[in-house]
């Protein structure tokens, strides 16, 4: 156990390396020169502030030693200071990355609720209209962009009805629930087709099993059957998907807290890569691929005490 | 430090916020869409007030919108306008700024110039900073220094500067190299917060930054910034001046859509629209009011080094083609005015008639060209001997105003036997067009936009001088760069403006840079309130001290 979990933090480590420099090096090959949003005013814009500008931020140096330059720093915990706001990079992470991560808990809370509870509906009625409706429902939701179903969201509920704010992400628990409701559905409606149609799909599988068969004909009722024979030996895809919509959304807030104008990490990477900020781009980036993996990784291990099978071809 | 669709806008691409705006058209409420010209002001209407009428009533709080975070506080090393909003409430500097864009000594309550290359400042007795110590000639001078050092944002300000000293317990004498008008506006600028000393040393490196205290004079003080959230300034309690209505104001920023939506519901109480597509989403929402105010800001046409507008005739050709009238409207929802020279009318900060009457003169930039303007056009194209197959190239970004005045230069290329192209480019790389010749290699011309921090016109016409880095297109008259310098060097108003017109006249007759419309300042404000400047001003004038309820 104890060498399996080495062997999984060296490949993460490992995987972050290979991952900072690629961002890195995108990052620096990215159209525009970072100078230009760095030296100020248009009227500032002369040759000799630019040089004076790409020197003073070490812009003049090859990219290896740039990164070289960075890595370093990252060792002694220093993430170093942005281009842009001049403060810790840290601290600007950190006063956002609440807020960012609030919105997708509060999106994955809606869409596992919605999104299991209308797959299992669909497959406990498969064929019927139900089945259907949930079936097209959710695909129409899907294929709406976030940020036109953010911005519908916003004239109905916010601003003809004025149920909700429009806008920022609210003070303490009351207001952040009040604030983030809009963001998070639009947030959690695209990912309603796929955990619906894979809880669905799953739950058909596992009640087409002898034993399902058996607990039927020994009089069991339906509902028992569902929750304990079907529902059971269904979750294990179910979950790895809802771990996987959800990783994914970590690096997916950026439209929504845009259209609803809350200050996320997702925001604040736009603007980074915008005007060529790399200690936040990459601290950004680095901490969504850090987020993605741990919650993969979180599924990995969960798999196996849902599914004895999986176990078992584990050991 | 650009002031109009500013490179540091969060953009969360142009695409996405036309995107937006297309898709809002859709659904009302969210915002309007203002491209069909359905809810376009007219123009030439447009009347610009540079105040609004004086409040009576106290207020608790007050909710404002800018709309991006300021990128830092410490508007020496970053000066962006949304900090400059929130900052120039808290700041004061030497000289201040008036919402009619004149100019008065603040904090130096007497400034002499006993010869053309001297400048005494006599301090302002009983003015504390915000942690209670006196404001002293030592401080006033380590700002002035520190302003100064190249590496800081108004740095190039200081290059006439032979010296700075401090000549009495109340006084700071600066002499000059050679007589500099603009320094006395700069000091209205950023160039003349006076900072305390103590306090920015001591906090180093993180000065500005979130969590830090200001250290300022100013009506207000900032009470909290929460990075990513919101900054909240309150009422200084010594402050040496008059006392506030407003006790607090709290500032929260969101863009494009989230901003229109935030005031339209009343989460907001105001803001200062940035961008005129932003004034014009807003136009008629119930419970807010709009207030236009001079500006110093302009669209412009720049020509560049690659050479398709070399020529003057064909540059005046250009400008006397171009339908300035339909750009205002269909590009702007009529939020911007035709305009014939390349600063807008909040430049005018002394000798306003001069200006105006000049204004009023210009030749070669009608609203819409008329039949003779066309003739008159299509004559000096041919005198020019102006190749029609080769395509001037006209640079742009996605955004919607500017697509839509490089589609107006094709059309008046066409219309007077020549042809455009249009090159488009990313939001992220427009800026380079500003910075990059090699960027510039591509175009012939750049749809962009210019303002001047200074509210004078000859803050701009130095410009055009034969080695300055932003006469792109080569444009050289000796005449002209004499009279600029003469100008620049000319402490006397008066004299100062004669001169400025007649570099104007030079400028425009030779069409250096061709002027499509002049940018009013845009205060948006619940119709309960009322006070704060409506004009540029706003950047560097404390307008939340004057900010208050209608009703006393």
């Amino acid at each position: 156990m104890l060498a399996r979990i080495s062997r999984r933090l060296a490949g993460l480590l490992a995987t972050l390396v290979a991952a900072s420099f690629v961002i890195f090096a995108a990052v620096y090959a990215a159209p525009g020169d970072p100078a230009v949003f760095l030296a100020g005013g248009r009227d500032k814009l002369t040759p000799e502030k630019l040089d004076l500008v790409r020197a003073q931020y070490h812009l003049d140096e090859p990219l290896v030693v740039q990164y070289g330059r960075w890595l370093g720093d990252c060792l002694h915990f220093d993430l170093g200071r942005s281009f842009k706001y001049g403060d810790q990079v840290a601290d600007l992470v950190a006063a956002r990355f609440p807020t960012t991560l609030a919105l997708v808990a509060y999106a994955t809370l809606l869409f596992v609720v919605l999104g299991v509870g209308a797959g299992i509906l669909a497959a406990v009625r498969r064929g019927t209209w139900i089945d259907s409706a949930v079936v097209g429902g959710t695909t129409l939701a899907a294929s709406v962009p976030s940020f036109v179903s953010a911005i519908a969201l916003v004239a109905l509920f916010g601003v003809q009805l004025g149920w909700f704010p429009v806008s920022g992400s609210g003070e303490g628990f009351a207001g952040g629930l009040h604030h983030l409701t809009l963001p998070a559905l639009s947030l959690a409606l695209g990912a309603l087709a796929l955990i619906s149609r894979v809880t669905r799909q799953s739950m058909v599988d596992a009640g087409a099993a002898d034993h399902v068969e058996a607990a039927r004909a020994s009089g069991i009722p339906e509902r028992e059957i569902v929750l304990r024979h079907i529902l059971r030996n269904a979750l294990g895809p179910i979950v790895t998907m809802c771990g996987l919509v959800m990783a994914g959304m970590l690096a997916g807030t950026v439209v929504v807290e845009t259209a609803f104008g809350i200050s996320g990490v997702g925001s604040l990477l736009v603007g980074a890569i915008n005007t060529h900020d790399f200690p936040v781009a990459q601290a950004v980036l680095l901490l969504m691929v850090t987020g993605y993996i741990v919650v993969t990784t979180l599924v990995d291990l969960v798999h196996p005490l849902l599914d004895p099978r999986v176990k078992e071809a584990a050991a | 430090m650009t002031h109009t669709s500013s490179s540091r806008r969060a953009a969360v691409a142009a695409g996405l916020v036309a995107a937006t705006i297309a898709a809002a058209a859709g659904c009302s409420g969210a915002t309007r869409n203002t491209a069909g010209g359905s809810a376009t002001a007219d123009a030439a209407k447009l009347t610009l007030h540079p105040t609004t009428t004086a409040a009576k009533g106290e207020l608790a709080n007050a909710d404002w919108l800018l709309e991006d975070e300021p990128d830092s506080l410490d508007l020496d090393t970053q000066g962006t306008s949304a900090g400059r909003v929130v900052l120039t409430n808290v700041c004061e500097r030497l000289y201040q700024l008036q919402p009619d864009m004149s100019t008065k000594p603040l904090l130096a309550e007497k400034a002499e110039t006993p010869d053309d290359k001297t400048l005494v400042l006599t301090l302002r007795s009983g003015v504390t900073f915000h942690d209670g110590t006196p404001m002293t000639a030592d401080d006033v001078l380590w700002s002035l220094k520190r302003h100064a050092d190249p590496d800081m944002e108004q740095g190039d300000e200081f290059g006439n500067i032979a010296a700075m000293k401090k000549t009495g317990a109340r006084q700071v004498t600066i002499t000059f190299k050679a007589p500099d008008a603009m320094f006395f506006k700069a000091l209205a600028g950023d160039a003349g917060i006076v900072w305390n000393k103590e306090q920015v040393e001591k906090a180093g490196k993180d000065f500005g930054t979130p969590g830090q205290p200001d250290a300022c004079t100013g009506p207000y003080e900032l009470s909290s910034w929460k990075s990513g959230d919101s900054i909240t300034i309150r009422r200084y309690d010594s402050y040496w001046g008059k006392k506030p209505l407003t006790k607090q104001v709290t500032f929260r920023w969101a863009a494009d859509s989230a901003l229109v939506n935030a005031l339209t519901t009343g989460a907001a109480d105001g803001a200062y629209a940035e961008s005129p597509n932003t004034a014009a989403a807003l136009q008629g929402k119930k419970g807010i009011e709009q207030h236009y105010g001079p500006s110093t800001a302009s669209l412009v046409l720049i020509p560049t080094e690659r050479g398709g507008l070399k020529d003057a005739k064909v540059r005046r050709a250009l400008s006397l083609a171009l339908d300035r009238k339909g750009i205002a409207a269909s590009g702007y929802g009529g939020m911007v005015q035709p305009w014939g020279t390349p600063v807008g009318s909040g430049a005018w900060g002394y000798e306003k008639p001069v200006f105006e009457a000049a204004q009023k003169a210009v030749d070669y930039a009608p609203a819409s060209p008329s039949a003779d303007d066309l003739a008159t056009a299509k004559q000096l194209v041919k005198d020019s001997g102006a190749d029609a197959a080769t395509p001037i190239v006209i640079g742009t970004d996605a955004s919607q105003g500017r697509t839509v005045i490089a589609n107006a230069v094709r059309a008046a290329l066409q219309r007077i036997g020549l042809t455009g192209q249009i090159k488009t480019v990313p939001t992220s790389q427009f800026e380079q067009f500003y910075s990059d010749p090699q960027a510039r290699a591509d175009i012939d011309v750049l749809a962009g936009d210019w303002y001047i921090s200074k509210a004078d016109p000859m803050g701009f016409y130095d410009n055009a001088l034969s080695d300055s880095s932003n006469n792109w297109v080569g444009f050289k008259d000796a005449a002209y760069d004499t009279e600029v310098k003469k100008a620049l060097a000319t402490l006397d108003d008066a004299q100062r403006a004669k001169l400025a017109v007649d570099v104007q006249k030079k400028f425009t007759d030779a069409a250096v840079w061709i002027s499509v419309a002049q940018v009013p300042s845009v205060l948006v404000l619940n119709t309960k309130l009322t006070g704060p400047p409506a004009s540029m001003a706003y950047l560097y004038y404390p307008w939340a001290a004057e900010l208050g309820a209608k009703k006393g």
